[in-house]
Formats: C-alpha cells, structure tokens, sequence
C-alpha cells in the first residue's frame, strides 16, 4: 500500500506545461525528498496533491483510494465529500513562508484546526498542542505572538501546527528556503528527528545534506518530469541521468 | 482562571499608568480644569437669585410678548427675559459669587453704531465715546457674547443628538451589514458578486442628498406603504444603505490585501470557507480597516447636515436657524467647537481601538 500515489499527473500555468505525465508514489514511513532547479515543478506538485493547485488531468491515490481523477480541466472522479476531506487532512502542509496565523498566538494557532475542523475540545486539544511545542523545543512561546519569533522558531511552529492534525503524511514545501543561514539548521533537526519517529515525509528541499542523510528516496525533477527516482546513495554518487549530474555538480561546487 | 484575571488585571492597571505618565501634561490639565470647575461651580450663585435679578416691572410691561431662557452649566448661570415684540432683553450672568447684567445699554449701542458708520463714511465723529463709555460698551459686548453662547449650547446640543446618534446607529449598522455585501462582491457566485456591485455603484455614485430625499419623499409616491412617518428613521435608513456601501468598499479591500498564504495555510488545514474568513482573514482585516472607518465616521458625522432637508434640526440646522434669526453670525464658533470635541473624541477611540488590534505586531 502507497500512501500517495500519482498517475500521469499534468498542469499547466497558461500555455506553459509544468507538470508532465508525473507518477509517483510514497510509501508509508518513507522520506522522500524531491530536489531539482527553481521552475522544475517540484512546489506545483506538492501542491496539486493537497488541492492547493487544481491539476489538469491524472489521478491522485491516497492510502489506495482514488482522491482526484481530473481528465482535460474536468473533475471526473473523486472520494464523496467526508471522505476527501478525511484523506485532504492525512496531508499535513508546510510552507516556505510559514504562514502563521499572526492575530493568534502560538498555542492558538496549534488549536485553530483541531478544535474548529476535528471538533476535539479545547483541554484535549492544548495537552496536545503544549506536548508537540515540546517536541518542537518551543514550550515556552506558547503565548508568544508569530511576529516576535525569528524565522527558525516560526517555522518549527508552522511544522508543529501541521502535526497538531495528526497527519500521515508531512508535506514540505522549501521549508527552509526562506531561512537565514544560521536558522536553517534548527529546522532541519525537527524534520530529522521528525523522519526517525517514522513520519512518512515528502520534502521539496534544496538542502543536499539532509537529502542525502534523511531521504529513503531522491526525486529529481527537471522542466515538469521526473527524470530519476533513486535511493540517495546512488543519485549523489552515480547520478544516471545527464541532467542530474549537471544539476548535481552545479550544487555541489559550492 | 483566577491567576488570568489577576494578569489581566494588572495589564490594566500598568497600561493605565503607562497612559498617566505618557500624557502627563494633559492629566495635570484636566486634573486642574476639574478642580477650577468644582470651586467655581461651588461659588455659583444660584439659579433662582440669577432669575429674581429680571425686574418685575420689564416682566409686566412686556406681558404676554415675555419669553424666558434659562441656562445652568455648572459654573456658570444665565436667566434672560425677553420682549419678543420689541426685542428688549434683561440679561443676567451668575459667576463666581457675583451677578452681572449682561445686556447691551441701548443708547450707549446706538451711539457706538452710529460712531462706527461716521468713521467708515469717512465724516467727522459728531458725538464721540468717552473713554470710560467705550470701556463700558466693550465690557457689555464681551458680557453680551457670552451670554448669547452660553444661551446657545442647549439647543446646539440637542441638534448635536441627532447628528451623533444618526452617525453612530448609521456606520454601526452600516459596518455590521456591509461584512456580507464585502463578502457577496467578492463571492465566485456571479450573480451574487454583480448584484453587490450593482448596489455599491448606485449608491456610492449618487449622492447621499437624493437617496434621503428618495426614501422619504419618492418611496411613498411610489407605494403608499413604503411611507416613513418617523423622519430620523427615514435618514437612519438612507444614512445606513450609503454606508454600507462605502464601508463594503473598504472592507474588501482589507480582505484582499490579506496575504494569500493566509487562505493556504487555512486550506491546508481543512477549514472551510466560511471559517477561514470568521477566524482567520477578518479578524486581520479589522486592524486594517479601523483608519478608513474612523475616516468615514467623520465623514458621515460632517453628511448628517443633510438631514435639514427633511427638516431635521441636527447640529448644522440649529445653528443655521439661530444664525438667521438672531443676526448672529457668532453661533458658528461654538458650533464649530462642538463639532470638534466630537471628533476629537471619536478620534481617540479610534486610535485606542487601533491600539488594541495591533498587539499581535
């Protein structure tokens, strides 16, 4: 059983196609990282998957069940309504700007979705919310507003108050990528230890070393394909594909 | 709970202080201000001796022509009789222990008239003031001034209700209901979105004069049920409906200018349409539209002059009548300070209200 899977997903913005045939799959407990050049698409697709970009033909399977099936621009197969909203909600979202609630603190922005969508009361909800700040090492902002932490704390929040929904599955969208250098390591060591506590993960990231050490996987996505779907040790040491290596060795200078 | 209070209770008390030391000279004013009034308030002879000052004989003499104003503010106590026929008045003015009469001596007015269109024309004065007349005359003018503006405040506040109650009932109702004509302009549902439009531009694009004149004088042309006895609900109306689309306006915009991410992350999380506005974008947008609101309360307070058409006496009106039967162009100043002090303090509010939905920044 594949968690998410995809069939021959494509879209476009306009006339221009960023996603072509894309299938994929990830498979419960696994990391996946998807890395590529800014415009390859990895971001639609992350975001096609939770509904945030409309696709324009393909399927998207969650847990084996048939999500979306979109043929040309129209919706031609999906779950019944409770059910795609039980299967959007295995997803949880992360993004590159965070995306606080900025009028709310930080316990509430971990309530708002479990006490609003779940219907979970309010006391049960915050013994969770507190007990994943603590996992976050954030306990003592609990009360604190988004606008007085550094980016690093933000986004540790942010991964915090995806987590509050319990999800299956953790999306990452360049969760670091707007980052202050010295900020990105702290973030870095939550989905770390996030993957070790067996999270199934699907990180677009342009952070090598943690692909390299976290990832089960490797995507390389260029111009809307995936062009190589490998186990890390191979895609860094033996890229098969041209375009990878020159994309590779591109990064690697550095 | 309790230890919450207690913390909240605290804010309180540090805010305040924070707000004494910040404005200290203002404090320390207002302190002796309210300490001035009390010790003047307490001197202040009383209303009766103030009216028992009025001669019986000019009370007589006048007979069924006699009018009476009086007027306490506290510190200051002004009884005047007046023969409506002739326009004699017997002024008297109680202040600080004493009683002065504050009427213009009519020859002493005459000869200071006529002195005055000699010099204009240019002619020798054939009769000057001397100077203690003419220090006499200026002493009654100013006492007269006075009088006439303390006599003015009553009415000026009663038109000042109705401008203040027009405006606050009409922008309150006013920002309530054009939440749902934002959020119906901006709704993907077509007909909806261009029937808010619809309504936006009819009502933004005319003016506010012929929708009052409409609603009270059109509607019952048009159906006889549609009549509206009560004047001041007919501008509550007509004052709401220009309201709601202005504030609609301005509501949408604060909507759009939310971040976009903001709808994502709501998205992401499963919460619905109508929960990512109530939780998430309105409570942001409300920081956003307290400037543009308070912009057009004083707007709306300054429009509700209009309501003299339907023969309202709101604060413009009252003063404009008093102007043109008195003579006196002099009513406009403290009109105008009324007007002021109204909003000045909506200002405050306002500013305090912006304070307050900023905390999160």
């Amino acid at each position: 059983m594949s968690l998410i899977r995809t069939e021959d997903v494509c879209k476009f913005f306009g006339t221009l196609e960023v996603l072509k045939n894309v299938s994929i799959s990830v498979e419960p407990g696994e990391v996946v990282c998807v890395i590529g050049p800014s415009g390859a698409g990895k971001s639609t697709l992350l975001r096609s998957l939770n509904q945030l970009e409309s696709i324009y033909s393909g399927k998207i399977f969650i847990e084996d069940e048939l999500f979306l099936h979109r043929d040309k621009g129209v919706t031609v197969g999906r779950t019944a309504p409770q059910a795609h909203k039980r299967l959007l909600l295995e997803m949880g979202m992360v993004f590159q700007s965070f995306n606080l609630f900025p009028h709310r603190t930080v316990l509430e922005n971990l309530l708002l979705a479990p006490v609003n969508v779940q219907n979970i009361p309010k006391a049960e909800a915050e013994a969770d919310a507190r007990q994943l700040l603590e996992t976050v090492g954030l306990s003592a902002k609990a009360d604190a507003y988004p606008a007085r932490l550094s980016g690093g704390q933000q986004q540790r929040v942010a991964i915090a108050r995806a987590l509050a929904m319990h999800p299956k599955i953790m999306l990452f969208d360049e969760p670091t990528s707007a980052l202050d250098p010295e900020l990105v390591g702290e973030v870095l060591g939550v989905m770390r230890s996030l993957a070790e506590s067996g999270m199934t993960m699907l990180v677009v990231t342009h952070e090598m070393a943690f692909a390299r050490d976290v990832a089960d996987r490797v995507l390389f996505m260029y111009e809307g394909t995936v062009l190589e779907d490998s186990p890390p040790a191979e895609i860094f040491t033996n890229p098969k594909n041209e375009r990878t290596q020159q994309f590779l060795q591109r990064i690697l200078a550095h | 709970m309790a230890k919450e209070r207690i913390q909240q209770r605290r804010d309180w008390r540090a805010e305040s202080a924070a707000f004494f030391l910040n404005h200290r000279a203002v404090c320390l004013l207002t302190a002796t201000l309210l300490a001035a009034c009390a010790v003047l308030g307490f001197l202040r002879p009383p209303m009766a001796k103030i009216r028992a000052q009025i001669s019986p004989r000019f009370v007589r003499e006048s007979g069924s022509r006699y009018s009476e104003a009086k007027v306490n503010l506290l510190v200051i106590g002004i009884a005047r009789g007046r023969n409506v026929k002739t326009g004699d008045t017997e002024t008297y003015v109680g202040f600080a222990g004493k009683i002065f009469q504050a009427d213009l001596n009519r020859e002493l007015d005459l000869k200071a008239k006529a002195e005055k269109a000699e010099k204009e024309r240019g002619e020798t004065v054939r009769a000057p003031l001397t100077k203690t007349e003419r220090r006499e005359y200026q002493r009654q003018k100013l006492l007269e001034n006075v009088a006439d503006i303390v006599l003015w405040i009553p009415p000026l506040l009663d038109g000042s209700k109705i401008t203040v109650s027009l405006t606050i009932l009409s922008t309150l109702t006013g920002a309530f209901l054009s939440i749902f004509m934002a959020l119906g302009k901006i709704s993907k549902f077509k007909p909806l979105s261009k029937l808010c439009s619809a309504y936006i531009f009819v009502f933004r694009g005319s003016p506010l004069l012929m929708q009052l004149f409409f609603i009270y004088f059109g509607l019952p042309l048009i159906n006889p049920n549609l009549n509206i006895q009560d004047r001041f609900t007919a501008a509550y109306i007509a004052f709401t409906l220009n309201s709601i689309a202005y504030m609609a306006e301005i509501i949408r915009a604060a909507i759009q200018s939310i971040d976009k991410g903001q709808f994502e992350a709501s998205k992401a999380l499963g919460l619905t349409y109508g929960q990512t506005m109530r939780l998430v974008v309105i409570p942001q947008s409300i920081r956003r539209l307290i400037p543009p609101v308070a912009n057009e309360f004083i707007m709306v307070l300054k429009d509700a002059s209009l309501v003299s058409i339907i023969s309202l006496s709101d604060l413009a009106k009252v003063t404009q009548t008093i102007s043109t039967t008195s003579g006196k162009v002099l009513v406009y100043i403290p009109s105008i300070a009324i007007y002021l002090i109204i909003t000045a303090l909506f200002t405050f509010i306002f500013n305090r209200l912006e304070k307050r939905f900023s905390i999160y920044q």
